[in-house]
């Protein structure tokens, strides 16, 4: 465990240095935000009106939260990674290493994630509240509470991506699926809660890994109670064990397969 | 000067069919990227059938309206993309040294550059317009206009990435201002702009022309203005003519960073 905490702190401090890059680089998050925030006034004939059990505050919040959640994730620059690792034999040089791949690829990946989290984060708070003037979290406990599960969060979605970019030890080019998944997250998760969607397809999207990634912890923001932290921590406690045992059935099965030429 | 220009046309389309065959050398990969990056852009479907199910009109436009400003706004970003890669690469190119091998060829430098390779996953996105355009309502006039909505677009969209990256001649490392230029379009295109209010909406028609090359054709193709249809082009002809003026006024102030290339 310490030599991935090494390697997570070294990821920490390597992307500090670049913390102001990093920022610049949110300038598409400020641009969705103030999109959805002129969508949503637009859609919302009186702002304290109810759709959906929502009111147009707490909508905005929740495309907040969700879009801090996927832009701080960094998901194309992982699976690239991943896929870029098989494909050139460069994964070569971490089998040998006294680390297993898929951990080190989460301990790395998550230090880039806690900077960028951190400072869009903040970026998101700022916008929310000049936008709004106020927010629906009211104590400590709510804070901690959406933070455990933004985390919980973020580990899952890192797991979930490291799986598809795997899936390039059996074909060339895993980026597709990861396309697929960025949108369904984005457009499934991010951009409305769940309530939004039809009744039939509720419980499906409930039983998705969308529910434990995006509209989880974006929910608990919005609309915080006792009863709904505790059964999206479970249900982000599940999905970790999944991410965790797909991961690593992909990586034994891929990892036989693997052919590296050249020295 | 009119054989000039055609030989240069030869050269460039010679130029993207050997990067496209490039391409294709990997088949499944080739189809596998087209039929994700449809999938991939009809998942925004399922945000505009929400949004309608909330309200009947959004900024003024039908969810067949909305769906018709997707399927441009895609085929547009993706035609650019394709045909004219290197265009959004073209700080990296300028700030490495790379224009040294486009400019001892005897052919249109700026040209030569951004058609050199080709973004196979765009075709995805070109084919997605005009399945949107399907679902719009496909006829000869909506197609015919469609298409040279798409050409323009995507010349316009060009000569902006264009003028912006050429500032890296004068400041250096710029491509801060060039990418957020064309986050800005990509993110406003698909969007009514009927939602908007005050200063942005200025901005969609002057820097961000995403008025001229969405929101205007689509108002075309719904309810035919020739004035609007001249002022698409005007406006196409204009950010072109600018592109070129930056760039070679550009290049006159650049410096080779000495670094091997070669082009093949």
């Amino acid at each position: 465990m310490r030599k991935y905490l090494y390697i997570f702190k070294t990821e920490v401090m390597t992307n500090l240095q670049y913390a102001f890059d990093i920022l610049i680089g949110f300038v598409s998050y400020c641009i969705m935000i103030f999109i959805f925030l002129n969508l949503w006034h637009y859609i919302y004939s009186d702002p304290k009106e109810l759709i959906n059990g929502y009111n147009m505050n707490q909508m905005i919040w929740y495309v907040i939260i969700t879009e801090i959640l996927w832009m701080s994730l960094g998901g194309r620059k992982l699976c690239k990674k991943i896929c870029e690792d098989v494909r050139s034999g460069n994964i070569a040089y971490n089998i040998n290493k006294p680390y297993n791949y898929v951990e080190y690829s989460l301990s790395n990946h998550l230090g880039l994630v806690t900077v960028r989290f951190i400072l869009v984060g903040i970026l998101g708070m700022v916008l929310g509240l000049v936008f709004l003037h106020s927010t629906p979290i009211q104590s400590i406990f709510q804070v901690i509470a959406v933070i455990v599960s933004c985390f919980l969060a973020t580990v899952i979605n890192i797991l979930l991506i490291t799986s598809l970019g795997l899936i390039s030890f059996f074909i060339e080019d895993a980026n597709p699926f990861y396309w697929i998944y960025s949108k369904m997250i984005l457009v499934i998760g991010t951009l409305f809660p769940i309530e939004f969607f039809p009744q039939v397809l509720q419980p499906i999207i409930k039983y998705s890994p969308i529910y434990v990634v995006s509209y989880g912890p974006a929910k608990l923001f919005v609309d915080f109670s006792l009863d709904s932290f505790i059964g999206i921590i479970i249900a982000q406690i599940i999905y970790l064990i999944i991410g965790f045992s797909v991961c690593h059935l992909i990586y034994n099965k891929g990892v036989r397969k693997l052919n590296v030429n050249g020295g | 000067m009119l054989t000039e220009v055609k030989n240069q046309f030869k050269v460039a389309f010679t130029s993207i069919k050997y990067a496209l065959q490039r391409e294709m050398l990997n088949k499944v990969t080739f189809i596998t990227n087209i039929l994700f990056m449809i999938l991939n852009n009809s998942c925004f479907i399922v945000q505009w059938i929400i949004l309608y199910s909330l309200k009947e009109n959004v900024g003024g436009y039908t969810l067949k309206e909305v769906l018709l400003l997707w399927g441009l706004a895609a085929s547009t970003f993706g035609a650019s993309r394709f045909f004219f890669k290197d265009a959004f690469n073209l700080t990296e190119v300028i700030n490495d040294g790379k224009l040294d091998v486009y400019l001892i060829q005897p052919k249109n430098v700026l040209i030569s550059c951004i058609t050199s390779s080709v973004d196979v996953s765009a075709i995805g996105d070109m084919a997605y317009g005009y399945i949107m355009l399907f679902i719009y309502g496909i006829s000869i006039k909506n197609f015919l206009l469609f298409t040279f909505f798409t050409i323009c677009g995507a010349l316009t969209i060009t000569a902006v990435s264009i003028i912006f990256s050429s500032l890296t001649f004068w400041f250096g490392k710029i491509d801060i201002v060039a990418n957020t230029i064309n986050s800005l379009m990509t993110s406003f295109a698909t969007y009514p702009d009927g939602i908007f209010k005050g200063v942005i909406k200025v901005l969609f028609y002057t820097i961000i022309p995403i008025g001229f090359i969405n929101y205007l054709p689509v108002k075309i193709i719904s309810d035919f203005n020739i004035c609007y249809l001249l002022m698409v082009i005007f406006v196409a002809i204009l950010f072109i003519t600018i592109a070129f003026v930056v760039f070679y006024k550009g290049l006159k102030k650049y410096s080779s960073s000495n670094l091997m290339n070669v082009s093949v």
